[in-house]
Formats: C-alpha cells, structure tokens, sequence
C-alpha cells in the first residue's frame, strides 16, 4: 500500500516522518531467528546441558514427529476445545452480568465488594476444588478457565457500561426506551470496545489457565502432554510442546486482535490505526 | 448491523470450536459397563494398558475408561468421591489414608519391587564421583524423593538402617522424578532416589547406585495397587469382582510378556523406545504381600507419618 512512498529518495513518508531502514516484519523475523539460533548454540556450545537443554533442531525434530501421531493432534483438539468452551461461557456470562450489575446502580454498589474479593483468588487456588468437584477429567479445567476469563470480561464490561454518556442514556429513558432497547442502542455500542478488550484478554487468561489445568491436574490436552514428556524423560519432546502452545498463544492474540478490528470498525481507536 | 454479525460470527466460532469433539456419551443399557480408572502414567500401570490391548475387560463385560492423573493426590479424592470407580496407588497412601479414616479398599495389586539387590526399577542414586558408597553414609545428607512423608522417604530410611546407618540425621527434600537428576548434577542434593525411566538414564549417564531401598524394606515388597472405596465395594460387588478378575489376567500377562510391556509403554508414555528396552520393570504379582504392607504400615508408625497402624484387614484385598 505504501508502494509510491517507497520510491522517496529521502526515506520519508506522506506526513514527512522519517521511516525505519528496515520493515517491522522483518525485525520480528529477524528477532525470532536470533532466539532460535540462541537456542540452537547455547547447548551446543555446552554452557548448559544438552539432556537438560537439547538444541533447537532437536526439537524440531521431535516436533516433526509428535506431528506425526494422533495423539498429538487429540491433544491440540482437546486444548482448543476446552479454551473455546471456557472462553465462549466466561464470554457470556460476563456480558450478560456485567450488563446487568452495570446498569442498576444498586446493585453495582451491592456486588462491589464482593466482586472485588472473589477477582484476585488466583484460579490455580482452586485446583483442589476443581479436582474434589470433577476429578481429573476436562471439566475441572474448564472451572479453572472460565474463573480466570470470566473476571477479566467482567470487568471490562463494568468499566464500558460506566462510560455511557449520561445525557444519552437519560434521553433513552425519556423516550421510554424499554429496557433492552436501551441495551442496545446505548449501552452496547459504549460498552463493545471495552467488551472487546475483555474478549482479547480473556482469550489470552483463558489458554493460559487450560494448560496450567491439564498439566497439574492431568486432564485431556497439550498439557497433559507436556507434562507425560516430563514424566517420561523426553526432553526435547517436552520442549517441542512447549513451542506448541507459545504458537498457539500467538495466533489465539492474532485471532482475538483480528475479531476486535472487525467488531469495531466503526470505532474511532480502529479507524485512525487503520488510517496511520 | 455490521458489528452486530461480527459479533455473532465470533461467538458461533467460538461454538463451533466448542462442539467440535463433543459427543460421544455412554451409552447405559444391556452393553458393556463403562469402568473409570484413575492412573499415573509411569511404568507400574503398563498392565492395565497390556491387559485392555488383550480384551481381558471386554471378556468380563468391562468398558475400561482409563484417565491419568498428575498425581496419587488427585487420585484418593476422585475414587472417594465416586468420580471414578477404582484409582492406582502406591500402599504408603492407602495405608495413610486408612489411618486418617477414609474407607480405602485394595482390589488389585499393581506393581511390585523385583527382590533383587541393585536390579530393582528403583534406587537411591549419587553421583560418580561422590564419596557416598552405601546406604549407611546417606546418613545426614541431602536426598532427594518425589513426595515427603510416604513411601520413599521410610524405605530409604529403611535402607540406611539396614545397612546399621542412623536414618533420623538424613535430610529429604521433595523433588519431581524428572527435576532429580538434573539437581543431582548441580550438587543441590546429595542423593536422589528415583524411579525407571530415571533410574536407567541416571546409570547411564554416569550416576552410581548406592541402594536398592525397597528391596532393603522387604522381601518382595508390593508397592502399589488398584484400589476403591469402600461404597464401591458395597455397592457395587459385581463390578468389583470383574475388574479384579480382569486385573489379575492382566497382571498375569504382563508377567509373561515383559516384551508387551516394554512396547506398551510406547502407547502411553513417551519413553525413549531404546530405553524402554532396556529399563528394569517392576514386578506384575499376582497378590499384595501381606507381610510388606504390614511393613510399610510400622515403618509409617516408626517414622511418625501417622500416630498408630490402621487396622490392614480392612485395607486388603
């Protein structure tokens, strides 16, 4: 898109500012080669142990061949599974209450409190629960997941619906707006940037809080995984998992930033990023 | 309304993603009953993997479910619980949890010590170059065991005081199996007490074995077993009975078959399959042995993990 400006000899865009000799993407690229090329030495050069710490190319080795079995892909299915779910009941749960506490005053005033002593027990605190309540099946994750994300949409709808424009929102009232109507035509379009920030958060909480659960309690997924590598003494198997579910942090932030621009279009934050 | 739909179109994802891999319920009736067992995945319960491979479940009318937990401690509470129906463990837990009065019942043993000095699937480990040679110069130094207070710590003190040390001055520290050989390295402890597969590529890399400890606790030590509750055993005795009988063909297999166990172990773990081959396998007995569980309960007594021995009758098969 920037193909005419490219041909300025001085290096300069529209706007006169000076742009960077090198592309970002490139400097992303090139920082990702440097770590692997760091993680390819440092264990060849014997500053750590290679049982310990095996070469890069060892684990992509043994990424090549978990990819090869269908173990590895259950596994990914079952991760995915799980943060979706979890992700998908926090999401509603959070909208619909947030909405709700949000908007009648005293009852906000009510929850306060509580809301704000329930939100910084860590999720992982509630492993025993989850495990006395569901054992070790996909379920006790899922508490854990949605505990985590539920807090994080909660919120940040709280905060959206606080930003509605007193003036609109009497005007809706003055014109016997029903109840609903009044959700949609004021508080949601307020409340959709902050809904979306919880979404983006949530989606990151959430993958999170599905590992830690499948790896503690040894439920179904990468995790479990991870942790049967550990167990079993293959380390760049371990490894190679490990590089799994830092890709899949990567695209869950890629996706949640991507359904955001999409939802929001229409918001001024979206349309001068697009516009720069 | 365009964000409207982008909304939706980001929830129906996320549902679909959802139901995905859903589906799939038991199906209750005149079909097989489904059974829930809850196990580690180590080399001890390559039996129940052996013998569900061999249709020895389906024989007795048995739809083996089989979930692995992290852990013995995720375990107790889901068979108390009636998540599952039958859990794996090791006796030092079931005997301490029957001292605290949870109604514990073994139905299976599971996996046992092979009897034979310096030849077991478990060991306690230095480095090579340390000046520890047997058990008795463990006493007042650094060992490492997976869990305090259960069966690793007493039979390695069991191990010092068979070989005349003074097993009160040792210092355990609680290390996971796979952290154990790496801190053994690093000299943050002095001895470290583990288990196959970490015992084989510990000597192979060099480490010396300083103890068999639970061959040193007893003869023919059984270590663990298939349990339930005591409500299951009431409840449900028919089930009860066929899973054991089903365990017992199993156990009796993997007995015969040490090469199915070695390749079974590929279908559940991610050893190394050149070290499955050559790792020690614990023994697959037939029966729990009764004088080493009584034992494992005086050494529980002895070392203060609990205050007096259950009544075993109740614990055993």
């Amino acid at each position: 898109m920037t193909a005419a400006v490219t041909a300025d000899p001085a290096g300069r865009d529209r706007d006169g500012r000076r742009r960077p000799a090198v592309p970002s993407w490139a400097l992303g690229i090139a920082g990702l080669a440097g770590l692997m090329a760091l993680a390819e030495l440092v264990p060849r050069a014997g500053l750590v142990r290679e049982r310990y710490l095996p070469p890069f190319s060892d684990m992509v080795s043994a990424l090549a061949d978990q990819a090869g079995t269908d173990a590895f892909w259950r596994a990914l299915l079952e991760t995915l599974r799980g943060w979706a779910i979890g992700l998908a009941i926090a999401m509603a749960a959070g909208v619909v209450l947030g909405i709700v506490i949000g908007g009648v005053p005293p009852l906000r005033a009510a929850l306060t409190s509580t809301i704000e002593f329930l939100r910084p027990i860590p999720s992982v605190a509630l492993i025993p629960l989850a495990v006395l309540l569901y054992g070790t099946q996909m379920r006790s994750t899922l508490l854990l997941v949605v505990y985590a994300s539920f807090w994080q949409v909660l919120m940040q709808v709280l905060y959206g619906v606080q930003d509605v424009d007193p003036v609109a929102r009497e005007t809706a009232r003055s014109y016997r707006f029903r109840p609903l109507t009044q959700v949609r035509t004021v508080i949601w379009p307020t409340a959709l940037p902050y809904v979306m920030t919880g979404f983006r958060l949530g989606a990151a909480v959430a993958l999170i809080l599905e590992i830690t659960g499948e790896l503690v309690i040894g439920s179904p997924g990468l995790g479990r995984q991870i942790a049967v590598a550990q167990n079993s003494n293959a380390v760049p198997s371990m490894y190679a998992l490990v590089i799994v579910v830092g890709l899949i942090g990567m695209l869950v932030n890629a996706a949640a930033r991507a359904v955001e621009r999409r939802a929001l279009r229409w918001h001024p934050s979206v349309r001068r990023e697009v516009v720069s | 309304m365009i964000k409207v739909r982008a909304a939706l179109a980001a929830a129906s994802l996320l549902l679909l993603a959802a139901c995905g891999g859903g589906g799939g319920g038991d199906a209750s009736g005149d079909g097989p009953t489904t059974v829930k067992v809850s196990v580690i995945p180590i080399v001890d319960v390559a039996p129940i993997y052996l013998g569900n491979q061999q249709g020895f479940f389906t024989e007795q009318g048995l739809r083996l479910q089989i979930e692995t937990a992290q852990g013995g401690a995720a375990i107790v509470p889901a068979v108390v619980s009636g998540q599952v129906d039958f859990g794996f463990s090791n006796l030092t837990s079931l005997i301490l949890g029957a001292s605290k009065g949870i109604p514990l019942k073994v139905v299976a043993p599971g996996a046992g010590s092979t009897g034979v000095q310096r030849k077991d699937f478990g060991g306690v480990l230095v480095k090579a170059g340390s000046p520890i040679r047997t058990a008795k110069d463990l006493a007042g130094k650094r060992v490492a065991v997976n869990t305090l207070n259960n069966i690793n710590d007493t039979t390695v003190r069991a191990s010092i005081r068979a070989a005349g040390g003074d097993p009160k001055s040792v210092k355990f520290t609680e290390l996971a199996f796979p952290d154990m050989l790496a801190a053994l390295d690093k000299g943050n402890v002095d001895a470290v007490q583990v288990v196959e597969p970490f015992l084989a590529t510990g000597l192979k890399n060099g480490a010396r074995l300083v103890a068999s400890n639970y061959v040193d606790t007893a003869p023919n030590l059984t270590i663990a077993g298939y349990f339930t509750s005591q409500k299951t055993v009431a409840s449900k005795p028919e089930l009860v009975k066929k899973f054991t009988a089903a365990m017992q063909k199993s156990l009796k297999y993997a007995s015969d078959h040490p090469d199915a166990v070695r390749k079974v172990l590929g279908t559940y773990t991610k050893i190394d399959p050149s070290v499955a081959g050559s790792l020690t396998l614990p023994t697959y007995p037939a029966q729990v042995n009764a004088a080493g569980l009584q034992t494992l309960a005086n050494l529980a007594v002895q070392d203060g993990l609990v205050k007096s021995a259950p009544d075993l009758k109740n614990l055993q098969p």
